[in-house]
C-alpha cells in the first residue's frame, strides 16, 4: 500500500472509499433509475436553433429494452457480440448505447469524422457483427463494410423521436439546403422499424436471460485510444469499471450533484469516454436532464440551450470554456442557474479557469483521467480544499502514484509517471496482451503523464510524456509555456510544440490564434521572459487561423509538430501574420 | 431632361393600379409573419444586449440610420427631383421611407452565402429593427423637413408611421412570447419567416411585376436609379467604411449587407397601412417596390463578388439548424 496523504483533503461529505457497489452491471444500474425518475426527462436534444425534442426515463428504458430484444432476437446476436455505434448527440444514443448493454453485448463507440481507413481498422479490430450508424455519414458505407465482418447495418437520424412536423422541417433542411443526406445505398434497417420489431419479441424472461453470466468482469465497451500517438487499440471497459467510476464520480462531487435536480449541458460527444461516463452514466444515475448538443462548434450553437434550459452543470474541455467566454452573448447573460463545471480531456489554462469562475460566480474543477480509467482517476474537491492548477486528488478507492523509469515511487514534488490503481482501470486491451503487460505492471496502469504529488497528496500535471521538448538538454513541459501565452490579452488557443533546432536539439514554437492585430511575435517573446525560464521561451512565434484539435477539442500537438517539420524542410515558413 | 417629365405626366397612376386589396392584404399577412418570425428568434437577454452593448454596434447603427437616409436623400434631391414635383414629392416619400426602414432578414441569408459574419448578421438585424421605432420615424421626420417644405401638400405623417411601426411590432412581440411557450414552434417560425421573406419577393415578380408592366416600362431611369442605387451604395459605402477602420473583411461584408439590404417588405407594409386613402398611394410604393426586387439582383451579384474576392477565407459550419 502507497501512502495516500490526501486522504483528509475530500470535502466534508465526501467518504474516500466506494464501499460495496451494489448494482452488478450496467443495465441494473439503468433500470434502477428508470424506475426511480421514470416519468422525469431523462434527455432533450437541442439543435442549434432551438428545436427539440424529449424523452423521459420510463421512455428510454422501455425503447432500450426494444433495441436490446431487436439485437438479439431479430439480428440475432450473442452475448459478447461487438455493436459498433457511430452517431453524434442525439435522443437515440442513449437507447442504442443502453440497449447494447441490455442485451449483453459489447459496445463499441466510433467517432462519426473518422475517414473510411481509420473505420475499417476499428470495426475489424473489434470485430464489430453489427453497426448502429447517423443516416448523414452512411455514405461511406459501401467503401468500408466489404473489409469489415459488419452484417447488419442499422440507420439513426438526427432528429429521431422529435415531434413530427419539427422532424420533417430538420429532414427538409438537411437534405434541401445543407444537403447533408446522402443516399444509403447498403441494405440497412432503420431504427424505427427495428425498435418495434424488437417490441413485438420483447420478453421480460429474454431480457433476464441476456444477461446471464455477466457480471463485474465482463467487458461492456471496448474505448479506442491512441489515435493520438499511433495505432489506436481498444481499451476493454468492464461493467465494473464504467459502474466504479459513475459512482466515484458523483461520490466525489458530493452535495453539487443533487439527485433529481440537475440539469447538465452536454456538448462533448458521448462517444468519447468523459462524456460516456460523467454525462451519460453519471448524470443518468443521477436523475438528471440531459441536454444532448448534436454540434458545439461554432459555439454560437450552444446559444439556444442556454437560454431555454436551466443548466445547472456543465461539462466540458478548455478549448469549450475558452470558447464560450469569447462569446459576447455568454459574457452578457452567463447561465444563472449554473452551479458548477468540470473540466476534463486535457490541461484546464490557469486564465480560463479563473475567467470562467468569475464570469458565471460557480466553481469549476480539473479532474484527471484517461480512456483506460474509464476515464476518471482524479480531480479536486469542490470547496476550500480546492487547488486550482492542480488535478486535484484521487476520487474515492483510487490509488495514485509518480515514479521514475524503474517503477520506483518518487518523493513528493519531483516530477514522475503517473500509475494508477482503482476499480475504474481497464481489464486490458482488446487482442494486445503485449500492449496490455507493458501498461498494467502489478495492476498499476501507467498513464503516460508526467505529475508531482505535493505533501497535501494533490497531483499537478507536467505534461505528457511523449510532448515533453527537449532543449538543450533541459525540460520543457508545453501546457507551462501555453498557460503563460494564454494570460496574453487577445490569445484565443495556443499550443506549443517542439520542433527540431540545429543549435539546441528541438527549439520551443508557439501557434496561437489570434483575435488582436495587436499581438505580435516581439510581444509574446517579451511575455514569457517575463516569467520563464530563458530556454522555455519560444523561440519563434506562429500565428494561425485555427489549430489542428481532436473530436473533443484537445489541441493535437503531434499534428503541429508535424506541420512545423514539414514547413521547415519545404522552407516555407510564413511571413508573419497575414492581416486579412 | 423633357422627355421623362412627359412620361411622369402620364403615368399617373391610382391605387388599383398598383396593388390589389387582395395583395394588400397577403402582403400585410406575409409581413406579420416575417416579423413574427423575426420575433421567434429573439429572448429578452437580446434586448438586455441591445441596450448594454449599443457601442459595440456602433458602426451598424451608424452606417444603418445614418448613411441610409443621407444616401436615400442625395438620391432623392440628385435624381428625383430633376422630376415635376407632382410625380417626384410622392415617389420621394416611399425612396426615403426605403432608406428609413431598419435591415432586412434576408440580409442574414446573403451574408451566409457570402461566408461573412451570421452571428453578426442576426444581431444586427434585430438591433436595427428594435431601434426602428424610435430611429425611423426621426429619419423621416429630419430628411421629410429638408425635402418637403411646409407650403407642400405632401407631407410625412410621422405619428401615423410610429404607429404602424408599432403596430408591426406586435407579431414580433407575439413571436417572443410563443418561443417561450414553445422552442420548436418557435424555431419553426423563425425558419418561416426568412423562407417568406424570400417568398414574398418571388411574389412580387409573379404578380405585381406582369400586372404593373406598362408602368414599369415607363418609370423614368431616375427612378430605378433612386431604387437601385440605394441598395448598392449602400452595400459598398459600408463595406468600405468597414474597411477602411480596419474590421475583418467578413466583418465588413456582413456590415455592408446588412446596410444595404433594407426591410422592403416592412417598407411596403408601412406604406399600405400609412396611405391607405392617399390617392398618390401608387407613386409612394413604386420605389420600395422595385427597391424590393432589384435588391434580390444586386446583392445576388454583390455576393458572387464577395465570394470571389474572399475565398480565402472560409464559414465552415453551415449553421441553419
Amino acid at each position: 500500500m502507497t501512502q495516500r496523504p490526501w486522504l483528509p483533503h475530500y470535502a466534508d461529505d465526501v467518504a474516500p472509499d466506494l464501499g460495496e457497489v451494489t448494482f452488478s452491471h450496467l443495465p441494473d444500474l439503468v433500470r434502477a433509475s428508470s424506475s426511480e425518475y421514470a416519468s422525469t426527462i431523462a434527455f432533450t436534444q437541442c439543435m442549434p436553433n432551438g428545436m427539440n425534442g424529449s424523452l423521459t426515463y420510463a421512455q428510454v428504458d422501455a425503447l432500450s429494452d426494444d433495441f436490446a430484444a431487436y439485437l438479439r432476437e431479430v439480428v440475432g446476436l450473442a452475448q459478447g457480440d461487438r455493436v459498433a455505434v457511430q452517431m453524434p448527440n442525439c435522443l437515440a444514443y442513449p437507447i442504442v448505447a443502453f440497449g447494447v448493454f441490455k442485451a449483453g453485448l459489447v459496445l463499441v463507440n466510433t467517432n462519426p469524422l473518422y475517414t473510411p481507413t481509420e473505420m475499417v481498422h476499428q470495426f475489424t479490430d473489434s470485430g464489430a457483427k453489427a453497426l448502429v450508424v447517423i443516416d448523414m455519414f452512411a455514405d461511406r458505407l459501401p467503401e468500408v463494410l466489404p473489409k469489415t465482418g459488419i452484417e447488419t447495418v442499422v440507420t439513426v437520424r438526427i432528429a429521431e423521436f422529435f415531434p413530427p412536423v419539427i422532424a420533417g422541417v430538420i429532414r427538409m433542411v438537411q437534405k434541401y439546403w445543407n444537403r447533408t443526406l446522402p443516399k444509403v445505398t447498403v441494405a440497412h434497417t432503420t431504427f424505427q422499424s427495428a425498435l418495434p420489431a424488437g417490441r413485438e419479441k420483447k420478453t421480460s424472461d429474454a431480457l433476464t436471460g441476456y444477461l446471464t453470466g455477466i457480471g463485474h468482469d465482463t467487458v461492456a465497451a471496448l474505448q479506442y485510444t491512441g489515435g493520438t500517438t499511433g495505432v489506436s487499440k481498444g481499451a476493454m471497459l468492464s461493467h465494473g469499471n464504467l459502474v466504479s467510476n459513475t459512482l466515484q464520480m458523483i461520490q466525489m462531487c458530493g452535495g453539487y450533484m443533487r439527485p433529481g435536480l440537475e440539469t447538465v449541458l452536454t456538448a462533448l460527444p458521448l462517444y468519447h469516454i468523459f462524456a460516456f461516463t460523467v454525462n451519460l452514466l453519471g448524470f443518468y444515475k443521477l436523475g438528471a436532464r440531459n441536454i444532448l448538443i448534436p454540434s458545439p462548434r461554432p459555439p454560437s450553437n450552444l446559444k439556444r440551450a442556454f437560454e431555454n434550459y436551466k443548466i445547472t452543470w456543465v461539462t466540458g474541455v478548455n478549448t469549450l470554456f475558452n470558447a464560450l467566454l469569447n462569446e459576447r452573448w455568454f459574457l452578457d447573460s452567463p447561465p444563472r442557474h449554473l452551479r458548477a463545471s468540470a473540466a476534463g480531456g486535457m490541461a484546464l489554462h490557469e486564465a480560463v479557469n479563473v475567467r470562467w469562475e468569475e464570469v458565471t460566480g460557480t466553481p469549476i474543477v480539473e479532474g484527471y483521467g484517461l480512456t483506460e480509467t474509464s476515464p476518471v482517476l482524479s480531480f479536486n474537491p469542490f470547496g476550500p480544499n480546492e487547488k486550482p492548477g492542480t488535478i486535484g486528488i484521487p476520487v474515492p478507492s483510487t490509488e495514485l502514484k509518480c515514479i521514475d523509469d524503474a517503477g520506483n515511487e518518487v518523493a513528493p514534488g519531483t516530477p514522475g509517471e503517473i500509475a494508477a490503481k482503482g476499480p475504474q482501470v481497464m481489464l486490458g486491451y482488446w487482442n494486445r496482451p503485449d500492449e496490455t503487460a507493458a501498461n498494467i505492471v502489478d495492476g498499476w496502469f501507467r498513464t503516460g503523464d508526467i505529475a508531482e504529488m505535493d505533501a497535501d497528496g494533490f497531483f499537478t500535471i507536467v505534461d505528457r510524456k511523449k510532448d515533453m521538448i527537449l532543449v538543450s538538454g533541459f525540460n520543457v513541459y508545453p501546457n507551462e509555456v501555453e498557460d503563460r501565452i494564454a494570460a496574453l490579452p487577445g490569445v484565443l488557443e495556443v499550443g506549443v510544440v517542439g520542433i527540431p533546432d540545429d543549435k539546441s536539439g528541438e527549439a520551443v514554437r508557439a501557434y496561437i490564434v489570434t483575435s488582436s492585430d495587436a499581438l505580435t511575435e516581439n510581444t509574446v517573446i517579451a511575455h514569457c521572459r517575463e516569467t520563464l525560464a530563458a530556454y522555455k521561451v519560444p523561440k519563434s512565434v506562429r500565428f494561425v487561423d485555427e489549430l489542428p484539435k481532436s473530436p473533443i477539442g484537445k489541441i493535437l500537438r503531434r499534428e503541429l509538430r508535424a506541420e512545423a517539420v514539414t514547413s521547415a524542410t519545404a522552407s516555407i515558413e510564413t511571413q508573419g501574420r497575414e492581416l486579412s | 431632361m423633357i422627355t421623362p417629365l412627359i412620361i411622369a405626366t402620364q403615368t399617373v397612376v391610382n391605387e388599383q393600379d398598383v396593388v390589389t386589396p387582395f395583395e394588400q392584404a397577403l402582403l400585410v399577412g406575409l409581413v406579420f409573419v416575417i416579423m413574427f418570425g423575426l420575433g421567434a428568434g429573439l429572448t429578452p437577454r437580446d434586448f438586455k444586449l441591445a441596450l448594454k452593448r449599443p457601442y459595440g454596434l456602433i458602426i451598424g447603427f451608424v452606417t444603418q440610420f445614418g448613411i441610409m437616409p443621407v444616401l436615400a436623400y442625395l438620391l432623392i434631391i440628385t435624381f428625383l427631383f430633376q422630376l415635376e414635383p407632382e410625380y417626384a414629392l410622392p415617389v420621394a416619400i416611399g425612396a426615403l421611407l426605403m432608406g428609413a426602414v431598419p435591415a432586412g432578414t434576408t440580409s442574414n441569408i446573403f451574408t451566409y452565402f457570402s461566408k461573412g459574419n451570421l452571428a453578426l448578421s442576426v444581431i444586427m438585424t434585430t438591433n436595427s429593427t428594435l431601434w426602428a421605432i424610435l430611429m425611423t420615424p426621426l429619419a423621416l421626420a429630419i430628411f421629410g423637413s429638408l425635402l418637403f417644405t411646409q407650403e407642400s401638400e405632401f407631407q410625412i405623417p410621422v405619428v401615423n408611421i410610429v404607429v404602424t411601426l408599432a403596430t408591426l411590432l406586435i407579431p414580433v412581440v407575439a413571436g417572443m412570447i410563443l418561443r417561450r411557450y414553445s422552442a420548436n414552434i418557435g424555431a419553426f417560425m423563425e425558419l418561416l419567416g426568412g423562407f417568406f421573406g424570400l417568398f414574398f419577393i418571388v411574389f412580387l415578380m409573379a404578380t405585381w411585376v406582369p400586372r404593373n408592366w406598362a408602368l414599369l416600362t415607363s418609370t423614368p431611369w431616375q427612378t430605378y436609379m433612386v431604387a437601385i442605387g440605394l441598395g448598392l451604395f449602400g452595400i459598398f459605402i459600408a463595406y468600405f467604411l468597414a474597411r477602411a477602420i480596419r474590421l475583418h473583411p467578413a466583418n465588413a461584408r456582413t456590415i455592408g449587407l446588412e446596410t444595404g439590404i433594407q426591410n422592403g417588405p416592412l417598407a411596403i407594409a408601412i406604406v399600405l397601412l400609412t396611405f391607405a386613402n392617399d390617392p398618390n398611394i401608387g407613386l409612394i410604393l413604386i420605389v420600395p417596390a422595385l427597391y424590393s426586387l432589384f435588391i434580390v439582383i444586386v446583392s445576388t451579384f454583390v455576393t458572387i463578388w464577395f465570394r470571389r474576392a474572399n475565398t480565402a477565407e472560409e464559414q465552415k459550419i453551415p449553421n441553419l439548424l
